[in-house]
């Protein structure tokens, strides 16, 4: 419990280190929301693209 | 005396039979009321329903008022069972005598995190949305490929100015001569109408790359005619020399140089 006072009085008690820590964590969240989703997407279409054939096309 | 008055709807019969009377002098006494002086109760004028309610001997509860008197009667006392919200009480507030002081950041913490996280989570969408509108406004992948083109330098001769179209204008590369590049060089920058030294016109000194539009009015000049050897406008009469600046003619500038890049193995790529 001794976590969530010090996150309530360092980061949420205040309005300008909540906007701050929305933005850094905006920062942190794309880059991952987008690799997992990346990552997602070129595992269902795995064999499908031009990375996985590229092979047969160029030397 | 104390019974007569808590018994209330039973008060006029009382009164009717009994008269207690108490004084300090004289011990009590209770006198029998003369049976010839029974009182009864005259009739009611019942003209309303309520009136008539009141004439009946079963009457409902009077609320009596007084310093001794309970101010108001009650059904119930202690059978009635309270509701327990402990339940939905949280865990921090279960204890009615915790201080909310102490409380507080249990309590607000996780409803801030959330909050936190939705607006995390309402940001990056946000700047999705943008980011997607406002990259809708660059040129398609399609336009950006046509906006380059590569040449071969090898297959242009040394003193031959070759057209390409690129972005729909001509395109000059010009081979120059070593004799081209030594006069072109020498020629001293503030006689000329748009001062500019050759190096500010090449990258390599072999190779003039100019987009083929006359400044003047926007005519195409012809390569290698001229009085100073570079390119000449028949529309105007304009002469440009081999570095592409404008030496004589109604032509203000200097034909312009577009941004290129010379990648190895003599390559050249425009754009």
């Amino acid at each position: 419990m001794s976590v969530w006072s010090t996150l309530n009085r360092t980061v949420f008690k205040r309005t300008s280190t909540f906007a701050l820590a929305v933005a850094g964590g905006t920062f942190f969240f794309e880059r991952t929301f987008e690799l997992v989703s990346q990552s997602i997407f070129e595992n269902l279409n795995k064999g499908k693209l031009w990375k996985d054939i590229k092979h047969k096309y160029e030397n | 005396m104390n019974s007569v008055v808590r018994a209330g709807h039973l008060a006029p019969y009382f009164k009717s039979s009994t008269q207690v009377v108490a004084n300090s002098l004289k011990p009590l006494v209770v006198v029998p009321t003369p049976s010839e002086k029974t009182v009864v109760l005259p009739l009611p004028k019942t003209s309303t329903v309520e009136t008539l309610h009141g004439s009946l001997p079963i009457q409902g509860l009077k609320v009596k008022a007084g310093t001794r008197v309970p101010a108001q009667v009650r059904f119930a006392h202690t059978d009635i069972s309270y509701p327990d919200f402990s339940a939905y009480r949280r865990k921090e507030t279960q204890d009615p005598t915790s201080k909310a002081n102490e409380t507080i950041d249990e309590r607000q913490s996780f409803t801030y995190l959330i909050a936190g996280a939705g607006s995390v989570a309402g940001a990056y969408a946000a700047k999705s949305v943008v980011t997607h509108f406002v990259s809708s406004m660059s040129a398609a992948a399609d336009v950006l490929a046509l906006a380059k083109i590569e040449i071969k330098l090898a297959e242009i001769p040394e003193g031959k100015s070759v057209t390409f179209k690129w972005r729909g204008k001509p395109l000059f590369i010009r081979h120059r001569t070593a004799d081209e590049i030594s006069t072109e060089k020498a020629v001293p920058v503030d006689t000329l109408r748009d001062p500019q030294h050759d190096d500010q016109h090449t990258q390599n000194p072999k190779w003039l790359v100019v987009i083929g539009v006359c400044t003047h009015l926007g005519c195409v000049p012809v390569a290698n005619v001229g009085e100073f050897g570079g390119y000449y406008c028949p529309c105007h009469g304009s002469h440009y020399d081999a570095s592409g600046g404008i030496r004589k003619g109604p032509a203000p500038l200097n034909l312009e140089v577009p941004p290129h890049t010379f990648m190895d193995e003599g390559l050249l790529v425009v754009g």
